[in-house]
């Protein structure tokens, strides 16, 4: 440690450089600890970008000035810590000056590695990507017990790695397969199950972090574990092997990152001489490597879009001060959908009327919203004592009770036009005129329900179009007609977003967005199988093009019959394109509906499903992404056409909602948009 | 108190609407959830059906007997749980047998008192869930065994236990003994048997006529009941009071064995209220109130009573607080078009039916024909923490289908109380 510049008083602020407003740090002196408070004026959250680098630069070069016995790091947010590089200012750079970004913050924080006093990351808040690469560089981590407070490495998400040490540091402190799966998941931690792997050294209340933070700075260092058994370059080589054989098989080579970031942390556990220089210098270069892919440009495109769906208005004229905002909420019909969103309402803290025709029903629905509960606790998202007091927000009853204390009623009971009529003119009288009446049809014209006898005030009548299953799928339409309010569209999307969904606002038309752009491309398949192409050859075809589940699997999902019919109704709407093929048709009346019927293009038993056989398939297999390409070509075509149709804003809403709402490839950036390979 | 003539329409409490969980014997479906959730439920529902906002409501008052170890104060558990704001208050009462029945009297004083005007009120008891306790002697060398720091300490410490310290002593039936009188509850009704002269023959004749009532009666209990829903359940649901027994015959009563005073007494399981699992939620406010929020009462509390007796002959209370309760307001049992006297045995009802008779309770006898027209906790069962809420809902309920216009309802209380209420329709 250097000497001396006059030691400054306790408590004294030491202002950086030029006093710009835009300051993304301070640093002060509190008893003899150098405390660096990152605190953006401008914003609610800090991010790292270039002035973040440089003011922390300045920062450290004056703790050097100064005889310190610590350093603190911490953030005066209220929900973040530091949450990661700014995606936008560093999206500009590439090649060289991208490579030297990367090594510049390895640099910086190999530096606070090696200040030669203790250093702590007092964490509370979201503490992601760059921003737990800093707090992985000090000697300790502390987090506060709030929910805010999230630590995870999202990188490999958005087609990149941890590269400013995170992918070296993370395997050492915490073992390689814990890091492992941390890295390639991307997954978020609470401050808890992080305590749990060693990632953070104690969690304490938010209101002790500081005082707490400081008195761990005059302990001794804690001794930290060696992970010899996890992390020797043998049993790493085999975690290496093992791992990707994993990937390959979850992601068919389509997402490089993950197989870059395993390959850097699998390399990196282990060296004799403590140097990390070689592994930083893997980090940097398959970071700039996997920032020139088309996969990585078309997922960060993916990220923004998500942001910006976080905050898009439909119509900006609407004060939203003024505007009702949705509290209590009654879903009509308990069968797999209406259960699904209740428990998705009950989730985000929505009181929710459950009810149904009589108590069999709603006692299904309620079996089945406590199930999802039952997965959600195993899936970690809540404890069981916050699922048990979730599940008290649904309010199960079969008797025709008033609902008028409701700001959003959603039916979802069986889709036959005539009676989601009678429903809608039924909760006419029974709701307050300010209650959003929403239908969760996928099929039916919402704006035939609105018009319906008996529906007062049509304005407030919108589709809320959840996908199946609803826990999991992150997409909803917001169906308008033509007489929908803007304020009602705008309280739609604010409790769509309120739930963790994002919504795209869609003007009614058969099929809505999605399912439209969905059908020619399932129809196209199916035609495909009955001219002989095997099933799984269609299926594995679109695997490799990155879908999620193979077209025919998904019509024997969704149902033949539902297809068929859907297809009738769009057939009518848009012509002969969306004309089922014959085999279809077929299938149907030999009573082989898919999955529900435990017979479709595939025979199912169980979880298991054989495909079936149609026709003779041709000697010579054409080539899979030849067909492919020809099936996804369908589903940019009618993409193109809902386009200038005008049903929704404009591309990227088409993009966004078919990788949510279908799983259509993400790292291809959606049928109309994003790089091309 | 608030006599027909003379009513002030903003201290009369009025009773909006009630809601009531099938009452399950012992080791039911109830068996499976708590008092709690059986509170949650019932308030749920009843907060649905009536349409009430539930920032309106003042207070939640709920009563129960013994209540689970892991909500101290149930009733606030149950509104918040149950979608009550937080910011509205609960407190939980315990009069014993009349719990339910003291939530009602408590949200009345509060209301004449000027401390509230809408009130949720009930009780609860889930006596499956009463639980097994360790012995003083047990306890004391569990606590020697956590304060062993050593693992020899600890190892002595747990020696020192014997097979007898783990043998439970069952909760239920501590609560169901009278401290002071040594007595329990069964041998406190053979007391009345012997000294009131009731034969074991019309304890079972009572009981049967309790079960034929209550069986001819299954529409109308419906009406009482709101469906709990429960994922662990056969049907995902209960709705249905299981302890009415539809084929019950005298020769099945009089094969059964004296419980509390062998070889010789008169009181068996059959003549006997059951051990039973249930919840009641009633919404009550002032007749102000309900008339400004548009809504039609079942009815009002017109006055009530309770009074002490002695804790030996505990099943005399109801002869008591009906007399008492006669001075307050002139009424007697003949002014009403039905009487609701809750079961708690079999003789004990007949004991008090022959003191009201005699000369010293000049005037009170019940009409008997008027008496538990449904049957009563012999059939239904006395989940002890609900039933005072439930004779109050039956007896509105059944005025309502019978166009009458007052009742009388009452308890005996373990410990020697009784309790007492007048109901009026108009």
């Amino acid at each position: 440690m250097k000497t001396i510049i006059p030691t400054l008083k306790t408590g004294s602020s030491h202002h950086l450089r030029r006093p710009s407003v835009k300051r993304r740090l301070h640093l002060d002196l509190v008893d003899g600890v150098a405390v660096i408070t990152f605190d953006r004026p401008d914003k609610s959250v800090n991010v790292i970008d270039s002035e973040f680098l440089e003011e922390l630069e300045t920062a450290l070069r004056a703790i050097g000035h100064y005889e310190v016995r610590g350093v603190l790091f911490l953030s005066s947010k209220p929900s973040v810590f530091l949450a990661g590089a700014d995606l936008e200012a560093f999206g500009k750079f590439g090649g060289e000056s991208l490579a030297k970004l990367v090594e510049r913050g390895q640099l910086l924080f190999s530096r606070i590695a090696s200040l030669g006093v203790p250093t702590i990351a007092a964490i509370h808040g979201a503490c992601l990507g760059g921003g737990l690469e800093l707090a992985l560089a000090c000697d300790r981590r502390l987090a506060s017990d709030d929910p805010a407070t999230k630590l995870g490495l999202p990188e490999t998400q958005l087609g990149l790695l941890p590269a400013w040490g995170g992918s070296t540091r993370l395997p050492r402190l915490i073992g390689l397969p814990k890091a492992l799966d941390l890295i390639l998941s991307g997954r978020q931690v609470a401050s808890r199950p992080a305590h749990k792997i060693g990632l953070v050294d104690e969690v304490v209340p938010k209101e002790r972090l500081r005082d707490r933070a400081l008195a761990l700075l005059g302990r001794s260092m804690p001794k930290r574990r060696r992970f010899f058994l996890t992390n020797n370059p043998l049993s790493a080589a085999l975690t290496r092997t093992l791992t990707k054989r994993r990937l390959i098989k979850k992601t068919r080579g389509n997402y490089p990152a993950p197989m870059a970031a395993l390959e850097v942390a699998g390399r990196g556990t282990w060296n004799p001489g403590s140097s990390l220089e070689p592994s930083f210098r893997r980090e940097r270069k398959a970071f700039v490597h996997l920032a020139e892919t088309a996969a990585a440009k078309n997922l960060l495109r993916l990220f923004f879009l998500q942001e910006k769906a976080k905050h898009g208005r439909h119509d900006r004229s609407i004060d939203l001060g003024n505007l009702l905002p949705v509290k209590r909420t009654a879903v009509i019909g308990a069968g797999v959908m209406g259960a699904g969103i209740a428990q998705a309402f009950a989730s985000r803290g929505f009181p929710v009327i459950l009810t149904d025709l009589d108590p069999e029903r709603v006692a299904a629905g309620v079996k089945s919203a406590e199930k999802l509960f039952d997965e959600a606790i195993k899936r970690r998202i809540f404890s069981a004592h916050e699922a048990a007091r979730k599940l008290d927000l649904i309010a199960p009853t079969a008797e025709r009770v008033s609902l008028r204390h409701c700001d959003l009623v959603i039916e979802a009971a069986v889709e036959d036009l005539e009676v989601k009529k009678r429903i809608f003119a039924d909760l006419g009288s029974r709701t307050s005129p300010h209650t959003i009446l929403a239908t969760n049809t996928s099929a039916l014209s919402v704006s035939a329900i609105a018009v319906a006898d008996g529906v007062t005030h049509p304005e407030r009548v919108v589709g809320l179009h959840f996908f199946n299953p609803v826990s999991r799928m992150k997409l909803v339409e917001i169906v308008t007609t033509d007489f929908t309010s803007s304020e009602v569209v705008e309280r739609a999307l604010a409790f769509v977003r309120s739930l963790g969904k994002t919504p795209v606002v869609v003007k009614d038309s058969p099929g809505f967005l999605v399912n439209r752009v969905l059908m020619p491309y399932l129809i196209e398949a199916g035609r495909l199988a009955e001219s002989g192409l095997p099933v799984t050859f269609i299926d594995e075809a679109m695997l490799d093009f990155g879908m999620p589940m193979g077209p025919l699997r998904l019509l024997d999902e969704i149902g033949l019959d539902v297809a068929v019919h859907v297809a009738e109704t769009m057939v009518a709407a848009f012509g002969e394109r969306f004309a089922p093929p014959l085999l279809l048709a077929d299938l149907v009346r030999a009573g082989h509906l898919g999955k529900k019927s435990g017979r479709g293009f595939y025979r199912h038993e169980g979880s298991r499903a054989f495909p079936e056989t149609f026709a003779t398939p041709p000697r010579v297999l054409p080539q899979k992404a030849e067909i492919a390409d020809g099936l996804d070509d369908l589903m940019v075509e009618e993409s193109k056409c809902c386009l200038a149709e005008g049903l929704v804003r404009d591309a990227d809403a088409i993009n966004l909602s078919l990788i949510l709402g279908a799983g259509y490839s993400p790292f291809r950036g959606g049928p109309l948009g994003g790089e091309t390979f | 108190m608030n006599t027909t003539a003379n009513r002030d329409p903003e201290k009369t409490l009025v009773i909006v609407d009630g809601v009531r969980t099938p009452f399950l014997k012992m080791g039911g479906d109830f068996g499976t959830i708590d008092a709690t959730e059986q509170g949650r439920a019932v308030v749920q529902t009843l907060l649905l059906r009536t349409g009430i906002d539930p920032a309106l409501v003042d207070e939640l008052i709920f009563g129960c007997v013994s209540q689970p170890a892991d909500a101290a104060n149930l009733a606030r558990v149950i509104a918040l749980r149950a979608g009550l704001p937080e910011t509205v208050p609960a407190m939980t009462v315990h009069r014993n047998c009349a719990s339910g029945l003291e939530a009602l009297t408590v949200a009345a004083d509060r209301l004449t008192a000027g401390r509230g005007e809408i009130f949720v009120v009930g009780g609860t008891e889930n006596m499956s869930r009463i639980p097994l306790f360790f012995s003083l002697v047990a306890a004391a060398k569990f606590a020697a065994l956590s304060r062993a720091k050593s693992a020899g300490g600890k190892a002595a410490a747990a020696f020192g236990f014997r097979p007898a310290d783990f043998a439970p002593i069952v909760g239920l039936k501590l609560g169901l003994t009278d401290p002071v009188s040594g007595l329990n509850m069964g041998a406190t009704a053979e007391l009345l048997a012997r000294e009131f002269a009731i034969s074991r023959e019309a304890q079972d004749e009572f009981a049967l006529q309790s079960h034929l009532k209550a069986a001819a009666a299954r529409e109308a209990l419906a009406r009482e009941i709101v469906p709990v829903y429960l994922p662990g359940s056969k049907a995902g649901f209960v709705n249905r009071d299981n302890g009415i027994r539809e084929g019950q015959t005298m020769e099945a009563l009089g094969r059964l064995a004296p419980v509390f005073e062998r070889p010789t007494g008169t009181v068996t399981a059959g003549n006997s209220s059951q051990i039973s699992d249930g919840a009641v939620a009633l919404l009550v406010m002032s007749e102000k109130r309900a008339g400004d929020l548009g809504l039609e009462p079942l009815g009002r509390l017109v006055d009530f009573a309770w009074s002490g007796c002695d804790p030996k002959r505990m099943g005399l209370g109801p002869a008591f607080a009906i007399r008492d309760l006669h001075k307050r307001t002139g009424l007697r049992p003949d002014d009403a078009d039905l009487v609701e006297v809750n079961e708690a045995f079999a003789a004990q009802v007949l004991a008090v039916l022959k003191i009201l008779r005699s000369p010293s309770f000049d005037g009170l006898a019940i009409p008997e024909d008027r008496l538990n027209p449904q049957g009563g906790a012999i059939a239904l069962g006395h989940p002890v923490g609900a039933t005072g809420a439930r004779l109050v809902l039956t007896a509105l309920k059944q005025l309502k289908a019978s166009g009458g216009r007052r009742a009388l309802v009452s308890l005996c209380i373990g410990g020697g109380q009784g309790g007492a209420a007048w109901l009026e329709t108009h």
